[in-house]
């Protein structure tokens, strides 16, 4: 069935729909320049960007409480069904996931305030590996949002298996290094936080994934394995 | 560790029932490739359905999309449209109500109606409410005096009413009336009750105290409600058909007609969209 958001009878609906939509990517478009200049602050040792990341959080915070009023106010006044319901509880769950990428953002910012040794550079720049990697996943997942296009959401839920090797990898070699300069690892525990954030955003950009799939195709894939939705719900 | 997810419940009636596949035992009414014509226009074409027992069951649709004629094909009120023709079956506890021998007004006993103008006869509220008995002979008035009280209550109006039975019923409030022709059609005790629109002519707060009480008489019988208000459908149905131009498009259990819809006709008409 194919999910056009204009077409209702009544023209307001369709632009308080539309409306809702363009503010949820212009959320999610915040979101990921935050993330990547987070990730620019830890790699270059840059203080300041890491500041500002801090500081502009609460723009994302607003966003969320203004989309919410929003859905609130379609779901009082327009008793919104089928896929116009669908679509309004996507977005709330949505943003709520977008916010905490937001705050989990400011948290891998901070790494930026220290200073790292030599050695401790490499464990940066394995960092910044994993970050871009998330970042590639937090603009593929927003893409499929935007386009409410299954197939790429499906593809993002996958990817989150990658990003959660790349955890575990980094985890090991974080341990490892502790081990062998154990006056070390206060200051290690901060990159240990980043790291754990990153993963948790990729676990976030997979939450999403996964209401754009409920929204097209009306189906609650939450703790569903991967074959089973390929297998039931992708081919439907 | 919790090893056993808690069970959730996604119904208003606790279960989902395999709409095609009803046992016997569970269905009140069967339509079996049901065509009815008024003169050479077709208003319903191959109608087929299983109602559950016990439960609501909503017709939805745009105006002429037949579901009014359809609840009317149930206790035979076409019959009194000459130019109306009617083929296939409606099987009430699996006989079929259009057969010959079957008497139609000892049907519509079994089957009674409401309609969307409160229609309470100009009489007394207790007098309202005993009509049908009446016409069926009976004359104690302990046992009146028990149908009228237990009519009332059940129709949710008694403590309104109770102390002026003998009362004009076009005293009451529109909303009271509706709730008195109820009380007068569940106090020859049907089998099914059929409410077309029952609230489109009131507020919204007596529509709510109605639709409360839709609730509660589904313990008692099979309701049949025809409404042009989603909302309504929505809230006091178990189970919702959606009839577009004379057909059934879609037939399904109400959470899953109102969240996920099958046919593309159905998501446009609930979310207000033009086809």
């Amino acid at each position: 069935m194919e999910h056009n958001l204009s077409k209702h009878i009544s023209g307001k609906f369709n632009q308080d729909l539309e409306n809702v939509r363009n503010h949820v990517l212009a959320m999610g478009g915040l979101v990921e320049q935050q993330l990547n200049s987070a990730l620019d602050a830890v790699s270059s040792g840059d203080s300041d960007l890491a500041k500002k990341v801090e500081k502009d959080d609460y723009k994302v915070n607003a966003m969320e409480v203004s989309i919410d009023e929003e859905c609130t106010r379609i779901i009082a006044k327009r008793q919104p069904a089928a896929s116009d319901l669908r679509l309004v509880v996507a977005i709330a769950k949505t943003i709520a996931d977008l916010e905490r990428i937001g705050d989990e953002v400011r948290r891998i910012a901070q790494v930026a305030l220290d200073s790292f040794s030599k050695e401790q550079q490499d464990l940066l720049v394995m960092i910044d590996n994993m970050g871009r990697l998330v970042s590639k996943m937090l603009h593929d997942v927003l893409d499929a949002f935007a386009r409410m296009d299954v197939d790429a959401a499906f593809k993002v839920h996958k990817e989150d298996a990658k990003v959660n090797r790349e955890y575990e990898a980094l985890i090991r070699q974080i341990m490892t290094y502790m081990m062998e300069d154990p006056r070390s690892i206060p200051k290690i525990m901060a990159l240990v936080w980043s790291v754990r954030s990153l993963e948790r955003i990729g676990d976030r950009c997979q939450n999403i994934a996964e209401y754009v799939i409920y929204f097209v195709k009306g189906k609650d894939i939450r703790h569903t394995s991967q074959e089973d939705i390929e297998k039931d719900i992708l081919k439907m | 560790m919790i090893t056993v997810a808690p069970e959730v419940s996604n119904s208003t009636s606790g279960l989902k029932l395999d709409l095609e596949n009803l046992m016997p035992e569970q269905t009140a009414l069967e339509i079996k490739n049901l065509d009815l014509f008024y003169g050479d226009k077709q208003a319903l074409s191959n109608v087929n359905m299983k109602i559950p027992k016990g439960q609501v069951t909503a017709f939805i649709g745009p105006s002429g999309c037949g579901k009014s004629t359809l609840l009317r094909c149930i206790n035979r009120m076409n019959d009194l449209v000459d130019i109306c023709r009617i083929e296939g079956e409606i099987q009430l506890h699996g006989e079929n109500i259009y057969d010959k021998q079957v008497d139609v007004a000892a049907l519509r006993r079994k089957v009674g109606m409401v309609f969307q103008r409160p229609n309470p006869f100009p009489k007394s509220i207790y007098e309202n409410v005993v009509y049908g008995l009446r016409l069926q002979g009976v004359k104690e008035k302990r046992h009146l005096d028990e149908v009228v009280e237990k009519s009332l209550r059940s129709a949710a109006i008694w403590d309104e009413v109770k102390d002026r039975l003998h009362d004009s019923a076009f005293g009451l409030s529109g909303g009271q009336q509706q709730r008195l022709v109820i009380a007068r059609s569940i106090a020859i005790e049907p089998e099914v009750l059929l409410l077309d629109e029952p609230t489109s002519a009131l507020d919204p707060i007596s529509t709510l105290v109605i639709e409360e009480l839709i609730g509660d008489l589904k313990d008692k019988f099979t309701v049949v409600i025809v409404t042009h208000n989603m909302q309504q459908a929505a809230r006091v149905s178990d189970q919702t058909a959606f009839m577009y131009m004379g057909e059934l498009i879609e037939y399904s259990d109400t959470n899953t007609l109102f969240t996920t819809p099958a046919k593309k006709k159905t998501e446009d008409y609930i979310t207000g969209r033009y086809g």
